[in-house]
């Protein structure tokens, strides 16, 4: 019987005499590790950041593996002779089937598509993350009149129509053959106002709090107070705000794209691919729009999913 | 020679100036209800290694002095509308932030009322100090933190080399106000200003701390300004005592005179007020009435609705008058008033005497006159 049912003794060693206290034996856990406890639990925010990174991996990793370029049109298969069907369905050598017309793999267009779709969603949020912490940091520690000069400013941002104006741009810088990095900085220079406004309220009750008088008093520099110890205490919305936005940018490209005035429409990108099909869909041919349309609501469903995790992992006040 | 280079030569103050010289310090906070004179005319002067404790009630201007003092007002709303105050010879109130800044933590300290929020939380203990130390000293981030433990470890804190990589969530309030205080010291600097360090802490704490407090200053040979609402504890750590009320300074000069032989009714209404054995089971007899609001303060004596020796002449303000060490805001104390003051004197020598009876008052106890 005594084998069958361990002591608590046996499960729960005591301590060896003399190696350590109670107090010693605790781990001091910092806000990222606590955060990371909580986030792991979070089952669809895990299945979402796995998803996410698999993206990221076809997208940057799969172009150099597939044998097909997308540009390039695709050699006649065997056995198709004069009569081709305008386009293939997912087969043998085309998983997710060629386009009509040129004949182009949309496995290889739909990955590659990826790569400028993914590098406009993350560097857009990432430069506007950096521009809105640091405008609303300024507005919200100083206060007074850089406050009120940096939040309308805001203010004029959020009230444009921001898709409108990025046609307009996109159209009026790139000449009607957008480079992706003139999409790029479009959303990044228009989409932070949103996140400065966020950043500015966090910082304005933040700045209420005496560790920033104490800061303060023993004579930390503003620049110092503002972007050492307020701002890793604001961390947590701005990643979450940045999160989401991802999937707001890439949506956001996918549109301009399909409108033919974001990314130049020879260069594959999810909304160039989706604007291409556009024509051919009543020939029949789904696979076409199915699978950069697939790839775009994973993404961004795998993004936003990731987002809720966080926000619930990083907020100190959550007791998962 | 670069030692010389690095430090311009500052002309040594005179040995008998004071470290410390506030003088008619004035701030004022505009609201969208009115003018807030949170402060309107404190005096004081502080001389090297002395302790000063300033009393009175929530929103008489003690922590607003403090603030002041440590140009930590926020600019608008408030506003340093006059006075000076002369820190080794420099008015603290005009310096250019840039000095002010070189001067915070490493000339003057401040140790701030709530310990469990006056730590970054997401920084640890140790990293905190050394960022105070490295600030103010040509020291390697590995000398810093080497001073941060000694530091701890000379706030009493057990095995600082761990605790040094703790974060304040981790500590307790007592563990986190030492680690305030470790803070402050970790530059030695030449005054400490603590803000009520005691009010948010548990009554065991409370003593350990003040203890604390008393034997740094009295090793270091730094100038304390203790802001607090305990007439007790300023009898036991303070030299000298400065009342205020209503933002103004009511009643100033050394511990012993003040508390044995008040001047101000609201000095001797504080006294009165404080608990002792005698009256162990009694109601606390409280000064009547409430502050007045800053909105609308009283013409003249702003204690005088609240004084029971108030007549005629206290529509009118009194001005701080000087009787040798002693400064008091009282009509009472003006040449003339002979019988009036004969009646109150008779009072505060009572409450006096109820509290040196009382021997669970050691503080008093100990200042009590040799008979």
């Amino acid at each position: 019987m005594a084998t069958l049912q361990p002591s608590i003794e046996e499960l729960t060693p005591a301590p060896a005499p003399g190696t350590a206290d109670y107090e010693v034996s605790l781990v001091s856990l910092n806000q990222w590790q606590l955060a990371w406890r909580r986030f792991r639990k979070h089952r669809m925010a895990m299945i979402g950041t796995g998803l996410f990174f698999a993206i990221i991996l076809i997208s940057f990793v799969g172009p150099f593996i597939v044998p097909y370029d997308p540009l390039s049109i695709s050699t006649p298969i065997k056995g198709c002779g004069s009569g081709c069907p305008p386009s293939f369905a997912p087969g043998n050598f085309h998983p997710f089937g060629t386009t009509g017309g040129l004949q182009r793999d949309i496995f290889a267009l739909v990955i590659n598509g990826g790569r400028l779709s993914l590098l406009i969603g993350v560097g857009a949020s990432m430069i506007s993350a950096v521009i809105g912490a640091v405008v609303g940091g300024v507005a919200g520690y100083f206060g007074s009149w850089w406050d009120g000069i940096l939040m309308r400013i805001c203010d004029v941002l959020l009230s444009l129509p921001l898709l409108f104006v990025i046609l307009v741009v996109a159209n009026f810088i790139g000449q009607g053959k957008g480079d992706w990095y003139t999409v790029l900085l479009v959303f990044a220079l228009l989409g932070w106002a949103g996140l400065a406004r966020l950043v500015r309220s966090v910082f304005l009750s933040l700045r209420g709090e005496t560790f920033v008088d104490a800061a303060r008093a023993v004579g930390v520099p503003s620049r110092r107070i503002i972007f050492k110890h307020i701002l890793p205490n604001a961390i947590s919305p701005i990643i979450v705000a940045t999160t989401l936005s991802i999937a707001a940018v890439i949506v956001g490209e996918a549109f301009v794209s399909y409108l033919g005035f974001g990314v130049n429409p020879l260069t594959p990108t999810w909304g160039n691919v989706l604007s291409n099909a556009q024509n051919y869909l009543s020939q029949g041919n789904w696979w076409w729009a199915f699978f950069p349309g697939l790839f775009i609501v994973v993404t961004v469903l795998a993004v936003n999913f990731m987002g809720d995790g966080l926000r619930d992992a990083l907020d100190p006040r959550s007791r998962l | 020679m670069t030692e010389a280079l690095a430090a311009p030569p500052r002309p040594s103050p005179a040995p008998d100036q004071p470290l410390l010289d506030v003088r008619g310090l004035k701030t004022y906070f505009h609201t969208l209800d009115g003018v807030v004179k949170a402060v309107d005319g404190v005096d004081f002067t502080l001389p090297r290694g002395g302790t000063i404790g300033i009393v009175g009630e929530s929103g008489s201007g003690k922590s607003v002095t403090a603030y002041t003092l440590m140009r930590l007002i926020d600019i608008p709303p408030g506003e340093i509308a006059g006075g000076q105050a002369l820190f080794e010879g420099r008015d603290l109130l005009t310096l250019p932030m840039g000095e002010m800044r070189r001067i915070r933590g490493n000339d003057i300290a401040m140790i701030f009322q709530e310990p469990m929020t006056s730590l970054n939380p997401v920084f640890t203990i140790g990293d905190q100090i050394a960022e105070a130390v490295k600030l103010h000293q040509r020291v390697n981030d590995r000398e810093a933190m080497n001073r941060a433990i000694e530091a701890l470890r000379l706030v009493g804190i057990a095995a600082p080399e761990r605790r040094v990589k703790q974060y304040p969530h981790e500590l307790s309030g007592g563990m986190r106000q030492r680690a305030m205080i470790a803070m402050a010291l970790s530059c030695e600097p030449k005054l400490l200003i603590a803000d009520e360090p005691t009010t948010a802490l548990d009554v065991t704490i409370q003593a350990q701390i003040l203890e604390l407090i008393k034997a740094i200053q009295e090793r270091t040979g730094a100038a304390l300004i203790l802001i607090t609402h305990d007439l007790a504890v300023v009898a036991e750590v303070c030299q000298q005592i400065v009342v205020m009320y209503a933002g103004r300074v009511v009643e100033s000069g050394l511990v012993t005179d003040v508390l044995l032989r008040p001047e101000h009714p609201y000095t001797q209404g504080l006294l009165n007020s404080m608990p002792s054995d005698k009256k162990r089971g009694e109601r606390l007899t409280a000064i009547q009435g409430v502050v007045p609001s800053p909105f609308r303060l009283p013409p003249g004596c702003k204690f005088a609705p609240r004084c029971v020796y108030a007549w005629d002449r206290c529509q009118e303000e009194p001005e701080l008058l000087a009787s040798g060490e002693r400064l008091v805001r009282c009509w009472l104390q003006a040449p003339g008033e002979t019988a009036r003051r004969a009646r109150f004197e008779a009072d505060a020598a009572a409450t006096v005497e109820a509290l040196l009876n009382d021997e669970s008052e050691p503080g008093f106890a100990a200042e009590s006159p040799p008979a």
